[in-house]
């Protein structure tokens, strides 16, 4: 039933792309099937593996560091609350502002390369990683730490067998937000510098009037992320077995 | 104020005949039959996962039973019915209205307009000890306080029969007693059909004509006892006397064997 | 959802920010790199762009676009939560494309959108509207499956009907959930109207942050990233504000 309602959806979906493709909605509006023979064609010359590598390099490359040294400090602020509590101004007006505004400056700092795309890609992510690493040492229960101290645990590991698992669910759930808003970041660097990976392809397409292609490489695109966030729920799941 | 009690009309029988019901393959119920006398108070009660509440709701008519019959008065029960309030365990009160807006909330939905329902709720406030406490919140209230939000609200509807799922469960044994004792001389002036579902058996037997003891899984009736206590019982030191002991332990031994 | 408790400026806060301030003056007082000026020449920028009505005019037509997005995107987020909330049909017809989309790139869709619309400002508020319209629909969905089964039994055992029930307990429970969707949406629809007006770079804020990083007009950058950060700040407790009006119980 649920399966059904869902295929139904999808379905209706396809459909109504279909229709807005024969109607002509829009000069250039590629049909379903159009931009799926284009997808395949840009799968086939390689075209958009090349561009989704390029694409994944900057992503991986900036991401990653947002996990590396996102995560470090926002235990750093959630241990040492002097720290936690300065930082956290910083951390709330980085995740109120329209990260986009900042692109430009990053280019004018970086140039128009791979770096400069990794470094909008880390600034799009790592204010959530941060922030729900701190958010998961402050949530920590005050019961297990006074029973641990109890026991008459040492400071490190209090940390290590209290603290950092207590609070590794929300850190998981901040990298995984994090991903989403990296890829958002990402898409927006490509589309903005335009000379390489996957937004390059989007937006050549686009001045070649190539819309079914475009199309393709939108929904490549969006197939990409949705792959990758669910392939991070998957070890999140993974790593929190106990909780179920 | 309203007289809430003025225009009571007279309380009504309840016949529960032949009920049963299962939730998938759980048998709840199994062919249950009581009978609750008009104005009589009646508990009901049994180890945890006999169905008392399934019973309460049945007659509320918030469960439909797979077979069997429900009759309140002259109605056959298939909804919930005008001559019914319940109070809940976990008292269900809107935690985004005021005790006054708690109260009149059951007025609210049968159509009472605004002046009536104020008046009505006023007064039920009032008779459950909560004057002055029109425009606090839930949150504000301890557990005993919310409760009695909760019995104002299923009394300002004037319903002919009280439907009372656990209604002391989560509230501390000093305010329960003080509680109990007013419920008592609410019901002496009031005289409905009362139906109590409970697992103190000091507090059936304090509170109830009868007591029904229902066996688990699957709930039937195992027996009905009878509570010879004489009336008025609040503030008479019933709970002190030997005969009130002896009662108590008398249920005991009928359920001890039941676990 | 990452952990955004409400941000409480308090003296903390103004200790923070006054002392990036400073420090900020002082490395750009000290010119240790163009990408850093000092506040004060960003200040007299930001002041001059005000007065010469660049600043004014740019924000004009990135509000109009934000509104003209978030509006229908709380009103039919709203309304598409509570469908889904209320009947398992609509929910189990939806709920995959929801949570997909909560967190898909949703910025690879601006060309889709530019390809429907042409390059127009109608494609900033499309763009604000679809960075706005899941988060609240995810939030008003959790706030009437949130609803206590209690209350509902409640209102039953008095008589309610499907309406008043849904308009005496439904929809009050669940309008803190909603009330934190329309904050967290708004939040997402600045962002996606700076995304959307520099993606088309023709109109708004985010066509002049193109026009002043493409000039290298370093202090007018600032002082137009502070302009979108004070709108962003300010919806947020625009929303923050109605939240509390609406929600007092709590």
């Amino acid at each position: 039933m649920v399966v059904a309602l869902r295929l139904v959806s999808v379905i209706a979906f396809v459909l109504l792309w279909e229709w807005a493709a024969l109607v002509q909605i829009s000069f250039n509006f590629p049909s379903p099937w159009a931009t799926l023979t284009a997808l395949v064609a840009l799968v086939g010359s390689g075209a958009i593996l090349t561009a989704t590598a390029t694409s994944l390099q900057s992503l991986l490359l900036g991401f990653g560091s947002a996990i590396v040294l996102g995560v470090p400090f926002g235990l750093l602020m959630g241990v040492v609350r002097p720290v936690g509590r300065v930082a956290r101004v910083y951390l709330d007006l980085l995740i109120a502002l329209p990260t986009a505004a900042l692109i430009p400056l990053v280019i004018l700092s970086f140039g128009i390369n791979i770096l400069s795309s990794a470094v909008i890609v880390f600034v799009f992510s790592v204010p959530f990683v941060t922030m729900n690493a701190y958010g998961g040492v402050r949530d920590v229960r005050p019961r297990l730490v006074e029973m641990a101290r109890a026991f008459d645990a040492s400071g490190p590991q209090l940390f290590f067998r209290i603290v950092l698992p207590s609070a590794l669910p929300m850190i998981l759930a901040g990298i995984r937000y994090a991903l989403s808003r990296a890829f958002v970041g990402l898409i927006v660097a490509e589309l903005l510098l335009s000379p390489f990976g996957l937004g390059r392809l989007i937006m050549a397409s686009r001045s070649m009037f190539e819309h079914d292609r475009m199309f393709a490489t939108v929904l490549w695109t969006l197939l990409l992320a949705g792959f990758a966030l669910a392939a991070l729920a998957r070890v999140e799941g993974r790593l929190l077995r106990w909780r179920t | 104020m309203a007289d809430v009690t003025a225009a009571a009309p007279p309380p009504v029988e309840i016949v529960v005949d032949g009920v049963s019901k299962a939730f998938g393959t759980v048998q709840a119920l199994v062919d249950v039959h009581v009978r609750v006398r008009a104005g009589e108070f009646l508990s009901v009660i049994g180890p945890s996962g006999c169905g008392k509440t399934t019973l309460l709701k049945t007659i509320a008519g918030l469960i439909a039973a797979d077979a069997g019959r429900v009759v309140v008065g002259d109605r056959i029960v298939e909804g919930p019915g005008r001559e019914c309030s319940v109070v809940f365990q976990d008292f269900a009160l809107l935690p985004w209205a005021t005790v006054q807006k708690n109260a009149e909330f059951g007025l609210l939905l049968r159509g009472v307009p605004a002046a009536e329902r104020a008046e009505r709720a006023r007064g039920v406030i009032a008779k459950v000890g909560l004057a002055g406490f029109e425009q606090a919140y839930p949150a504000q209230l301890s557990g005993g306080m919310q409760q009695r939000v909760g019995l104002a609200r299923a009394l300002a509807v004037n319903p002919q029969v009280l439907l009372m799922d656990e209604p002391f469960a989560s509230i501390d044994e000093q305010t329960r007693r003080v509680f109990q004792d007013d419920l008592l001389r609410l019901w002496s002036e009031e005289r409905k059909t009362v139906v109590l579902v409970t697992h103190s058996m000091e507090e059936a037997i304090y509170l109830s004509h009868r007591v029904v003891v229902l066996s688990p899984r699957p709930g039937r009736v195992h027996q009905v006892f009878e509570v010879p206590l004489p009336r008025p019982r609040e503030g008479a030191g019933v709970r002190a006397t030997a005969e009130f002991a002896r009662l108590v332990d008398d249920l005991w031994k009928i359920l001890r064997k039941l676990q | 959802m990452p952990d955004v408790r409400e941000s409480d400026l308090g003296r903390t806060g103004l200790i923070a920010v006054g002392g990036l301030l400073i420090v900020w003056e002082a490395l750009g007082r000290l010119d240790v790199s163009m990408f850093v000026p000092p506040v004060t020449t960003v200040a007299a920028a930001w002041w001059q762009l005000l007065g010469n009505g660049t600043l004014t005019r740019a924000a004009a037509s990135s509000l109009g676009s934000l509104v003209k997005g978030f509006v229908p995107a709380a009103v039919l987020g709203v309304a598409v939560g509570l469908a889904m909330g209320r009947f398992a049909t609509v929910r189990h017809l939806l709920d995959g494309w929801v949570n997909a989309l909560m967190s898909a790139p949703l910025s690879a869709l601006v060309p889709v959108l530019i390809a429907l619309f042409g390059i127009r400002d109608t494609v900033v508020a499309a763009t604000v509207f679809m960075f706005s319209f899941f988060v609240i629909v995810v939030n008003t969905l959790t706030g009437v499956r949130g609803t206590e089964p209690s209350l509902v039994e409640m209102a039953r055992s008095f008589g309610a009907g499907e309406v008043a029930l849904f308009g005496r307990v439904y929809w009050p429970s669940a309008l803190p959930a909603v009330m934190l969707g329309l904050r967290l949406g708004v939040v997402q629809a600045v962002k996606g109207m700076v995304v959307g007006e520099m993606l088309i770079s023709l109109v708004g804020l985010g066509e002049r942050l193109i026009y002043y990083g493409n000039t290298f007009l370093i202090a007018e950058l600032y002082a137009v990233i502070a302009s979108v950060l004070l709108i962003a700040l300010t919806a947020s407790q625009l929303a923050q504000a109605l939240d509390r009006a609406l929600v007092r119980w709590k």
